[in-house]
């Protein structure tokens, strides 16, 4: 009976001197909210980042691409192991990870893959090789591992109703469009079981609920505006800036005037909206992709130059656009009045309206990937400009290409917005990464059991 | 605290604390456990409450002691008095600190008035040093030169920290660095001079010193058969009649007897040795502890095999350590819902509702009880720390300051020898792996 004494008196100093430094823990349910509602879970285009970024996110639980990549650009394994290409980028030879199975107990092969990708680039001659998978291209295409990392090159089947059966860590179980998705651990996933049981998403939900949400314990998860995400008060985390938010031109409108687009990008003071409207999140911009992917936005300045503007305008009688926004953007609205301001301020008027035709629209636009040379494609295609030209791969090529396309092109680059996102304190691992992705496989919940 | 001319014991009893409650104990315990653990409860709450009761009252002997170092400069009169705090006491404290001073100074014929009416002007300032509160006050009665005084007392955490007269160093020393996640790490004693061995979940590799730096001399290839759980983990051990196995999730590698170092893997659910020392048939009476690991998990399943004593089956756990006792082993488990497990071999006594580190081993060294118990503790969010315990006739006791890491502790595992342990950690500035020896030193 001593014995026994003996030992709940040291359990119970041991118990009270341990601080907690536990392994992951498997089991429990994460909660999640966004603010998309989709109708399917296919990829929305990268002109609606918001449900571009939570699509991406869900898609990134189901499936896996066949190379990641990380925030240099450097290319990662995933369902590929290794790869070749040959001296122009044309040819290229993977060779696979094996006993990576879908789902639905499917073999991820060569052909399986193959016959993935084909489906989604009928330009390209995808095959397979024995265990390795072959990809040719028309055109040599240096930047085909990054192409490949996108979110909609992930490698998934889909069933007769449209769900993605992939080999990531989670499978779906059951999706009600617009409303909610339920995924379920994949207990054979190739990279390991994840450690959460099970992942319960609701969308449709504004940024303002899911912030409750968090603070009442009812959610785990959630998306936050990086104004919010900057506090110390939430457990958040910023990407870095990975959304171009930018005034485009609407073809055959008024705003295809050269000098009044330019007397305009001129006139607006990006500063004051940057600290007062976007709480200083993320940074003004001229250039159409961020500093940090390339280095040398500061050759395109911000500055206000009222004087140049209105020179500009000298020979313009009247000058008057419309300016449209997406109501779904709780700062959109501010920030078009802003300019709308400023534009007044040089001589031109700019009318904000929520309907009718526009000369120019507010839009925010995804950067998908922090390869510039793809970067630079994605946007210019969303903004209606020529694919850029560069001869070659360097710093200087990219700014060439990006500064022809700016003085030629319809578009006003104004920020680099980060997305953010809070997570409560029963998630432990939670390390989102700098481009933004939730990684919520290696995610583990305190009170898991 | 011991008294200056006593050396530091870090087992003595504290006479007028927990005394009483060893006693009460001895004469309640027969009668029920769950009293019993009742009244430790409380007595542990107390103890923890009492403290900060304390630590109000010296804040208040201070400020008076302040007050009449003041008023000693200044004399009966009216004073300005000014108060900034520039030390980690909470607004509350402050607001005490000022009243007190105040108190005291109207006791001593000083009263504090609006600067315009003031004769002089005294100015607080409440600093401190990582050891003290220091306070000082700038006082300056009319065209006098300011005179200073100042009085200190200890800091909060100076009064209970027990950092100063631990009897136990823990020393850290590096190992090696890499990428890949570290699974263990041992040296083996060879022909040519000792190897550094790196295990990790796609290798087993051998390093020699050379020129001061480990140079690879080989690597010894792994290729799992089925997908390694997220969180790997795995054990190197040296053996006698052959190098080294390894254990991994769902795995087993032995390793040739001798040079050129060959290894043979298979699946496995065999179970793992808790001990370091598996020389199974040579000690028949008492064989040593295995358990078997969950192949697609981080944890133990908590089937023993064979069990201790009579216990075979525990909950799930991510690590044990035996802690000897003059008839038997005392085994201690950090069970995956963490909770503590102590087992003798005849009861499984567990509490819940802890937050216990679950990573722990133990090391023999020559200080204190002989056998102390390594306990990761989270640092969060700069980086874990290791902690040595003991767990003498009745108490569990920390007896040693904290070991700080710059990140989580993946891995925590005794050698061969249990003389020291290692731990693997994650750094937080550079991401890679760490494998450090952990060492205990008697501190007098």
């Amino acid at each position: 009976m001593k014995r026994i004494v003996l030992l709940s008196v040291a359990l119970i100093s041991l118990v009270c001197a341990s601080g907690a430094a536990t392994r992951p823990r498997y089991g429990g349910t994460l909660r999640i909210e966004m603010q998309s509602a989709p109708a399917t879970l296919e990829l929305p285009p990268l002109n609606t980042p918001t449900d571009y970024w939570d699509m991406a996110r869900v898609l990134a639980l189901v499936g896996d691409n066949l190379v990641g990549i990380d925030v240099e650009a450097h290319p990662q394994p995933a369902l590929a192991l290794a790869w070749e290409r040959d001296s122009v980028g044309r040819h290229w030879q993977f060779t696979l990870r094996h006993g990576a199975k879908f789902h639905d107990g499917s073999s991820a092969s060569a052909s399986a893959i193959a016959q993935i990708l084909g489906g989604l680039h009928a330009d390209w001659n995808v095959r397979a090789s024995g265990d390795s998978l072959i990809v040719e291209t028309e055109a040599p295409f240096p930047s085909l591992l990054a192409e490949l990392a996108l979110a909609r090159n992930l490698i998934v089947t889909r069933n007769a109703n449209g769900t993605p059966i992939g080999t990531g860590p989670f499978r779906v179980v059951d999706f009600q469009p617009g409303k909610s998705l339920k995924l379920a651990a994949s207990e054979d996933c190739w990279a390991g079981r994840p450690f959460l049981d099970a992942i319960e998403i609701e969308f449709g939900k504004p940024l303002r609920d899911q912030a409750t949400a968090l603070e009442l314990g009812r959610a785990d998860v959630v998306e936050a505006a990086p104004q919010a995400a900057s506090g110390q008060r939430l457990r958040s985390s910023s990407s870095l800036p990975i959304e171009l938010m930018a005034l485009v031109a609407t073809p055959n409108s008024k705003a295809q005037d050269i000098h009044l687009r330019q007397a305009l990008a001129l006139a607006i003071d990006r500063k004051p909206m940057h600290s007062a409207l976007l709480k200083g999140a993320g940074e003004p911009a001229s250039a159409l992709l961020p500093n940090w992917m390339t280095g040398y936005s500061a050759a395109f300045p911000t500055q206000v130059n009222a004087q140049h503007a209105k020179a500009l305008l000298a020979e313009s009688r009247e000058p008057a656009l419309t300016l449209g926004y997406d109501a779904r953007d709780p700062q959109a609205q501010l920030i078009a009045e802003r300019i709308a301001l400023n534009a007044r301020e040089a001589g031109i008027t700019v009318q904000v309206s929520l309907s009718g035709p526009d000369d120019l629209r507010l839009e925010r636009i995804a950067v998908p990937t922090p390869d510039p040379a793809l970067a630079l494609r994605e946007i210019a295609k969303q903004v209606l400009l020529p694919p850029p030209v560069h001869q070659g791969n360097t710093v200087d090529d990219f700014y060439q290409a990006e500064r022809a396309l700016l003085d030629a092109g319809s578009v006003i680059p104004l920020f680099h917005l980060p997305v953010a996102s809070a997570a409560s304190s029963r998630v432990h691992g939670w390390a989102p990464t700098q481009l933004g992705a939730w990684k919520l496989a290696d995610v583990w919940l305190e009170d898991a059991r | 605290m011991p008294g200056p001319s006593e050396n530091p014991r870090y087992n003595r009893r504290i006479r007028h604390m927990l005394a009483r409650a060893s006693s009460g104990l001895r004469i309640q315990f027969p009668h029920s456990l769950f009293l019993t653990l009742f009244r430790l409860a409380a007595l542990l709450f107390g103890a923890l409450l009492l403290p900060a009761a304390s630590f109000a009252s010296n804040l208040g002997d201070a400020a008076r002691q302040l007050a009449d170092r003041i008023a000693a400069i200044s004399g009966p009169g009216a004073v300005a008095l000014e108060v900034a705090n520039r030390s980690s006491l909470d607004e509350k404290s402050v607001h005490e600190v000022r009243s007190a001073l105040q108190a005291q100074l109207r006791v001593q014929g000083v009263r504090t008035v609006a600067a315009e009416q003031a004769m002089g002007s005294v100015n607080v300032v409440l600093s401190e040093s990582l050891r003290d509160y220091v306070w000082t006050a700038e006082v300056s009665i009319g065209s006098d030169a300011a005179r200073v005084v100042l009085v200190s007392l200890p800091r909060e955490h100076s009064t209970v920290s027990l950092a100063p007269t631990q009897p136990i160093t823990l020393k850290k020393s590096f190992l090696f660095a890499q990428e890949q996640p570290i699974l263990d790490a041992t040296m083996l004693d060879m022909p040519g001079g000792s190897r550094l061995l790196i295990l990790d979940a796609a290798r087993v590799a051998t390093y020699r010193q050379q020129g001061g730096r480990w140079e690879l001399e080989t690597a010894l290839p792994i290729l799992p058969t089925r997908a390694f759980p997220r969180d790997t983990r795995g054990r190197l051990l040296l053996r006698r009649d052959h190098l080294f196995d390894v254990y991994l999730p769902g795995i087993f590698c032995r390793s040739s007897a001798s040079a050129p170092l060959r290894l043979d893997c298979s699946l496995s659910d065999d179970p793992w040795p808790l001990t370091p020392d598996d020389s199974g048939s040579s000690n028949v009476n008492n064989p040593p502890v295995r358990a078997f690991f969950a192949p697609a998990r981080n944890f133990f399943t908590g089937a023993l095999s064979p069990g201790i004593g009579r216990i075979s089956t525990l909950p799930a756990f991510y690590s044990a350590a035996p802690l000897p006792r003059p008839n038997y082993k005392l085994w201690v488990f950090a069970a995956v819902d963490g909770s503590i497990h102590l087992v003798d071999g005849i009861t499984d006594q567990s509490m819940r509702g802890g937050h216990t580190g679950s990573d722990l081993a133990a090391v023999h060294s020559n200080c204190g009880l002989g056998t102390q118990l390594l306990i990761s503790e989270s640092g969060e969010p700069e980086g874990d720390t290791l902690r040595a315990y003991e767990i003498p006739d009745r108490d569990s006791v920390p007896v040693s300051s904290p070991l700080e890491f710059d990140g989580p502790i993946t891995a925590l595992w005794p050698d061969a020898a249990l003389t020291s342990a290692v731990a693997i950690v994650k750094r937080s500035d550079t991401g890679w792996y760490e494998a450090n020896r952990i060492t205990v030193s008697c501190a007098n």
